[in-house]
């Protein structure tokens, strides 16, 4: 297991609520173990995705469900706790793994009857280029629960270390590899 | 630049009474006597650290409490929605 004190890490927004909805007694220790030596460190991406989904859900919604998202959002935005904010490095950084890896490794998201456009899921590629930037710049390893996408950022940076000198290699840590 | 800023004021300090477990007490004794520092130091760290700890803890316990708040009561494609990936009923050609 990942001694929580080697931290701190950066948290990747999907890794960010996968432990925090943790039931099983060894994530939630894992996350004590670490608060009691760091804050949790995220992207302002984050933030944005975060807050971009409650008002989406928000704005699907209705009566009493509308109240329950609202207080999650409050719930969330009281919580925050390191932003490490875009900065030039890391315009600079992410603009150079955009243009190594300008598509997405993977196919859009698909469940049952839903979708993700194809508009959406390079967003989504964007935004995860952006924060294994941060990581990358603010020398954290990246705490992520999506393999795909960050594996291949990752390979492009080690197979071109010229583009980001002084930097890396970016180092990732599954969620789920921490239980 | 004045003296101050080079000498930053130490920090204040009062005298009280403990009762402390016999053990702890030999061993904040031994620590003192290899580390050349008098028992008001060691114990001082010692009380600083577990302090330290048990804030850090109330905290943590409030982040995970706020968190189960932000996060629960969501299905599976509306905690997708938060994590970013949008989702919307496929067309049918």
């Amino acid at each position: 297991m990942l001694n929580p004190a080697a931290g701190p890490f950066l948290f990747d927004t999907s890794a960010e609520s996968w432990l925090g909805r943790a039931e099983r007694s060894e994530a939630l220790r894992w996350m004590r173990g670490y608060l009691l030596h760091y804050e949790i460190h995220i992207s302002a991406v984050t933030v944005m995705e975060r807050v971009r989904g409650y008002s989406l859900l928000w704005r699907r919604a209705e009566g009493s469900k509308r109240e329950r998202i609202d207080a999650a959002r409050v719930a969330y935005l009281t919580n925050l706790g390191r932003v490490v904010p875009l900065d030039g490095a890391i315009a600079v950084v992410a603009g150079e793994i955009m243009a190594l890896v300008p598509e997405p490794p993977t196919p859009p998201r698909r469940s049952h009857q839903l979708l993700e456009s194809r508009q959406e899921r390079l967003a989504r590629w964007r935004f995860d280029e952006l924060i294994a930037a941060t990581a990358l710049v603010a020398r954290m390893p990246l705490i992520h629960n999506n393999a795909s996408d960050f594996e291949a950022i990752r390979s492009a940076i080690e197979g071109a270390p010229e583009r980001f000198p002084g930097l890396g290699p970016l180092e990732l840590i599954r969620c789920t590899s921490l239980v | 630049m004045s003296r101050k800023a080079h000498f930053p004021s130490p920090l204040k300090k009062r005298r009280t009474t403990l009762t402390l477990p016999t053990e702890s007490l030999t061993e904040a004794h031994r620590i003192a006597r290899r580390r050349k520092v008098n028992l008001s130091t060691v114990i001082a760290e010692a009380l600083n650290e577990g302090l330290r700890l048990q804030t850090a803890a109330e905290r943590g316990a409030e982040v995970l409490e706020r968190y189960k708040k932000a996060f629960s009561g969501f299905s599976d494609e509306e905690i997708s929605i938060l994590d970013g990936v949008i989702l919307e009923p496929a067309v049918r050609p």
